[in-house]
């Protein structure tokens, strides 16, 4: 156990060298094994995520407090259900996150609005960090990419704001049916897009 | 278009919601009928989709570069402590302290509850003759504050009495005082009831009426405020008769307890 902690620290060291999504020494296998300490390992290095999109999706930040916490013991209970082999360590983190989110973003019904919010340039590092450690994410950038620019737009109002699709239809001054439309199709090419990756992943995986 | 395609696209719509907004309760059910029509497709299926793309937005997103901050971080541990069943006390009080004075509404809740308090108990203490609440705290209170405070005990004046206990405290400059009384018997007030008075020959020449009381146990000592019904100018005496309910303005009852022991006789209320 010492030696999967020690490996952790490492990767913080020495700034954010890849850990792959194979990785036996992830932050939810060490809490599915019980080790108490690396809850604060999940806290160090996700937090800025969690927190960041709990911004994006409750408007009172007193809202955002509670529901972050709630997350990352959701998290914690839920660590032991991690397969790498399905989702990186990101993906599940964020999968969590978003549900929890938007259960939350539901109880309160405040929309979180598109104002600015504080800045932090150290942020960057973290963030860099997150794109390092797993393989897939380059992938997601990629496929986001791919996309036109208005339906990155819808897609990042959709998904990364969390507006609803009527708020996105007033707020783009377009037909609700075309608003899900678009972003029905646009989540069906990532998903698409994903899935090849996915299983690209496995095969490395069983011929490792 | 076929009724399986507007099924699927149905499907599709209510799957897109399920990964970015809350389902109604309806939309819900719909769903789960949809996903018995078509069993390839699972209720999360776009999670993991939404999920990527979230991170990629936020990995693209140059003007969110928020932290979390520290206070969050710290109570997350101390959720996750309690989870475990650690907490201590010391990490309660700390948890405490964090939410009072990271949350500004509580602090201003907090603020104003003090105000509150601090108003009612100076209120409790102006007006303290007239009421008999804190009366041990505010006999203190006046013991500890008063520059010429006055203290004798009570000897009783007639051997119909039992032992008596107690003392009598008194100001001047405050115009206030308490007694206090054990070994009193009970009064029943409908019949009669004890009376304070205050004996200040400067400046008037019969005892001041100090207040009525009643006895209503005899386990402890009881603790009654002194109410002068005119201005003290230098109390030298206190007595205590009983006499009908309500008081009298001058008594004509036998003295029961005086305090001190010696006192001018003249200056007692008629016998």
């Amino acid at each position: 156990m010492s030696q999967c902690l020690g490996n952790i620290t490492a990767v913080k060291k020495e700034h954010f060298v890849p850990m792959s999504s194979e990785n036996t020494d992830s932050i939810l296998q060490l809490i599915a094994k019980g080790e108490e300490s690396a809850f604060n390992l999940l806290i160090e290095k996700y937090g800025n995520l969690v927190w960041s999109i709990g911004r994006k999706f409750l408007y009172k930040e007193s809202d955002v407090e509670d529901a972050v916490q709630e997350v990352f013991i959701a998290i914690w209970k839920a660590a032991e259900k991690f397969d790498h082999t399905k989702a990186s360590e990101v993906t599940f983190i964020s999968m969590i996150a978003r549900r929890r989110f938007i259960d939350y973003l539901r109880k309160v019904s405040k929309h979180r609005n598109l104002q600015s919010i504080d800045r932090d340039n150290g942020q960057e590092l973290f963030k860099e960090s997150i794109l390092n450690q797993s393989t897939d994410l380059q992938l997601i950038k990629d496929a986001i990419g791919t996309l036109e620019i208005e339906d990155q737009e819808l897609l990042k109002l959709s998904i990364y704001q969390g507006y609803s699709h009527s708020e996105i239809s007033k707020l783009l001054n377009i037909p609700l049916g075309t608003v899900k439309t678009r972003i029905r199709r646009n989540l069906i090419k990532l998903k698409g897009l994903f899935d090849i990756k996915q299983r690209a992943t496995v095969i490395e995986l069983n011929n490792a | 278009m076929h009724k399986e395609q507007i099924q699927l696209e149905r499907l599709l719509d209510l799957l897109v919601l399920e990964a970015s907004v809350n389902l109604s309760q309806q939309e819900r059910e719909e769903l789960n009928r949809l996903l018995d029509l078509f069993p390839e497709y699972t209720s999360d299926y776009f999670h993991k989709t939404t999920a990527l793309a979230q991170v990629g937005f936020y990995l693209e997103d140059d003007f969110n570069n928020e932290t979390l901050p520290e206070h969050i971080r710290k109570k997350t541990l101390y959720r996750h402590k309690k989870e475990l069943g650690q907490s201590t006390v010391t990490d309660y009080l700390d948890h405490f302290m964090r939410t009072l004075f990271y949350r500004p509404q509580f602090a201003w809740a907090l603020t104003v509850l003090m105000t509150i308090g601090l108003s009612f108990s100076m209120i409790e203490f102006k007006n303290y003759e007239s009421n008999f609440r804190y009366l041990p705290l505010k006999k203190i209170v006046m013991e500890k504050t008063a520059d010429d405070l006055i203290q004798y005990p009570w000897h009783s004046r007639t051997n119909d009495l039992g032992p008596i206990n107690g003392d009598i405290v008194w100001s001047d400059q405050q115009q206030k005082g308490f007694i206090k009384i054990a070994g009193l018997p009970m009064n029943d007030p409908n019949e009669n009831q004890y009376q304070i008075w205050i004996v200040d020959p400067l400046k008037h020449g019969q005892p001041v009426d100090g207040g009525i009381f009643d006895v209503n146990r005899t386990d402890k000592a009881i603790i009654i405020p002194i109410n002068p019904k005119l201005p003290i100018s230098k109390a030298v005496g206190f007595a205590i008769t009983l006499e009908q309910p309500g008081g009298v303005v001058v008594s004509s009852e036998p003295l029961l307890l005086t305090a001190p022991k010696e006192r001018p006789q003249e200056t007692f209320p008629k016998v």
